[in-house]
């Protein structure tokens, strides 16, 4: 149907399977994400501490470097430990906190303030699909800026170490990739529920941050007011510490050894899950009416 | 086999039966859902979109199931909402395009797709504008764009022509009518506007309460063409119409005297007439008339039973 004859011609073209198209959301979703300037220099200001990063690493590691800079008698070899990637871990976490606070409003509000989710439902697309396309614009964006550099900075160290670093550290490869993958599963589900229920993005963009901060504020009070540290079980920050610590094997301070690791996990999917379920139930194509 | 069907139907939302006992077979390419408010008719066509859940029975479309076959129905349909439905920060010819990709047309596709249906809407100069600045009735056509710009076999239209000027609401029925014209397509319109209905069905679904009060090919009622006489009268009517019915007439007696007569080539005025004044029933009104969908509408909403063209006419 040409645009000049303005008449109505059934499409008789080739069709996508069905299995990929729940990609599409996450193609326009990305679009959208990023045709504001702010996400672009937010993203490339969360690559800049893995640069750092890299930096330090190929010095610590560079005798020509360290001369130059006169650092021979330092012991810049200590720099690179399983300490160092729990700090860029935590870095990179917290920049990917506001990474989604940002980009997070901006997935699931504008389909559901104007009520156009009946359009995408009604294709051949579950709820669970279009879900899954939206949680993958963010898991995308985060795992570029957490564990994919953090990784890289892994690999940097197992390539440059002179000394036999990977099979002595393998375990903090690991534990980036899990602990990074925990903290995208928690960030994207969390800023995806809000984003379904706040519609104003920035509210919603606060309400990302103080979903998270809130409850660790709370947690503190019970900690005080009924001198026990359950209430570190609302504080996800903590959890993360206790859980990376943990996963990259780094001694933790004592008064943070109060809460067993497996509870931390378990807080920590349970927050997911909490967060999932609040989600599946703003996205369904009509509201059921009660009464 | 009938483009749906519809098998002891029934929808329970929020513990409330909204769709009871549906059944009933449509034929038609363009089926009118008409009824009342709160007669289920969006319902009814969430269910067949899978959006609802049947609690009992179950309802066809194409032969596909709609408890089973959810996917296969929504990948030949398009949908057009009652309310609005739209990305506001999108451009109409993204949007379009969006929607397009996501019914299954290859992204190059799409997008000619897109710039094809908004010109064939009449929106081709205001495409790469936001749809969150269109008036209501841009966005009605817009809605309509995205329907049908991955050629769906089943379009479903619910209530199109809301908010729209004469002129726009002209326009749109076109639309429709070219649609259904133009080939292979089933079009499933919903409308409390009869007028919209009548111009664009062949065959009409009443529902009333959540049940179905009528069917109605309206194909074949336009071909039967019978024109009847409308009375009001004044006097024993039961008894002037069993009389008019012993000649051959076709009669249905309505409250406050009022009464329909369809009557055979061999009867004529005066006969009528003279029953009349045998049976002492005073003539005060008369008209020639032919069954438009009102009446059939109203006859469905006052209970009388309809389930072909034939039982519609009276």
């Amino acid at each position: 149907m040409a645009v000049y004859k303005r008449s109505y011609k059934p499409y008789v073209g080739p069709l996508t399977a069905l299995r990929e198209r729940w990609l599409v959301i996450t193609r326009f979703s990305l679009a959208t994400a990023f045709s504001s300037r702010i996400s672009i220099v937010l993203f490339v200001l969360c690559l800049v501490p893995p640069l750092v990063g890299a930096l330090l690493i190929y010095v610590a590691n560079n005798e020509v470097v360290k001369a130059a800079m006169n650092l021979q008698g330092a012991n810049t070899k200590q720099i690179v430990s399983n300490q160092f990637y729990v700090i860029f871990l935590e870095i990179q976490s917290w920049l990917a906190l506001f990474l989604t606070a940002w980009i997070g409003p901006a997935t699931i509000a504008p389909d559901l303030s104007n009520n156009a989710l009946p359009l995408f439902l009604s294709r051949p697309l579950s709820r669970a699909e279009y879900i899954a396309g939206k949680v993958l614009v963010l898991a995308g964006v985060l795992s570029a800026v957490t564990w994919v550099p953090l990784l890289f900075l892994f690999f940097l160290q197992s390539q440059l170490s002179q000394t036999p670093w990977f099979a002595a550290h393998w375990f903090v490869g690991t534990g980036i990739f899990l602990g990074s993958w925990l903290w995208i599963a928690v960030l994207a589900l969390a800023a995806l529920a809000v984003s379904s229920w706040v519609k104003w993005r920035i509210v919603a963009t606060g309400a990302t941050i103080a979903i998270l901060m809130v409850p660790a504020g709370f947690g503190g009070v019970i900690n005080g007011v009924m001198r026990t540290h359950w209430g570190f079980l609302l504080n996800v920050p903590y959890l993360m510490t206790l859980i990376w610590t943990d996963l990259l094997r780094v001694e933790l301070p004592l008064q943070a050894q109060e809460l067993p690791v497996w509870m931390a996990w378990a807080a920590m999917v349970a927050t997911a899950a909490l967060a999932l379920f609040l989600l599946t139930r703003r996205i369904q194509a009509r509201q059921v009416v009660r009464g | 086999m009938a483009n749906i069907e519809l098998d002891d139907l029934e929808v329970r939302l929020g513990g409330r039966v909204v769709l009871d006992g549906l059944r009933g077979s449509l034929h038609g390419k363009a089926i009118g859902l008409l009824g009342p408010n709160g007669s289920g008719k969006s319902t009814l066509i969430n269910t067949l979109l899978g959006f609802h859940p049947a609690t009992r029975g179950t309802a066809r479309v194409f032969g596909h199931d709609i408890r089973r076959d959810s996917n296969a129905i929504r990948a030949v349909a398009g949908y057009m909402p009652e309310s609005d439905a739209f990305i506001s920060d999108m451009t109409g010819i993204r949007f379009v395009r969006y929607m397009a990709e996501l019914a299954g047309v290859p992204p190059e596709q799409a997008l000619e797709r897109a710039h094809e249906a908004f010109f064939y809407v009449g929106l081709g100069e205001v495409r790469y504008r936001k749809i969150g600045t269109y008036s209501l009735g841009m966005k009605q056509m817009a809605k309509l764009a995205q329907a049908i710009a991955h050629g769906p076999k089943f379009l479903i239209l619910d209530e199109p022509t809301n908010g729209l000027d004469p002129m726009a609401r002209q326009r749109m029925i076109q639309l429709v009518r070219d649609v259904r014209d133009a080939g292979d397509i089933t079009l499933l319109v919903s409308s409390h506007l009869l007028r919209d209905v009548e111009e664009t069905c062949d065959e009409v679904l009443i529902l009333k309460a959540g049940r179905i009060a009528g069917i109605c090919n309206l194909a074949e009622e336009r071909r039967s063409n019978r024109k009847f006489l409308e009375m009001e009268t004044v006097g024993a009517i039961e008894d002037f119409a069993s009389s008019m019915r012993e000649m051959g007439c076709e009669c249905a007696c309505y409250s406050n005297g009022r009464i329909k007569i369809v009557m055979p080539e061999n009867v004529e005025i005066k006969d009528m007439y003279a029953v009349a004044a045998r049976r002492a029933v005073q003539i005060r009104r008369m008209n020639h008339r032919r069954d438009s969908l009102e009446d059939i509408f109203l006859n469905a909403m006052e209970g009388k039973s309809m389930t072909g063209a034939s039982h519609g006419s009276l």
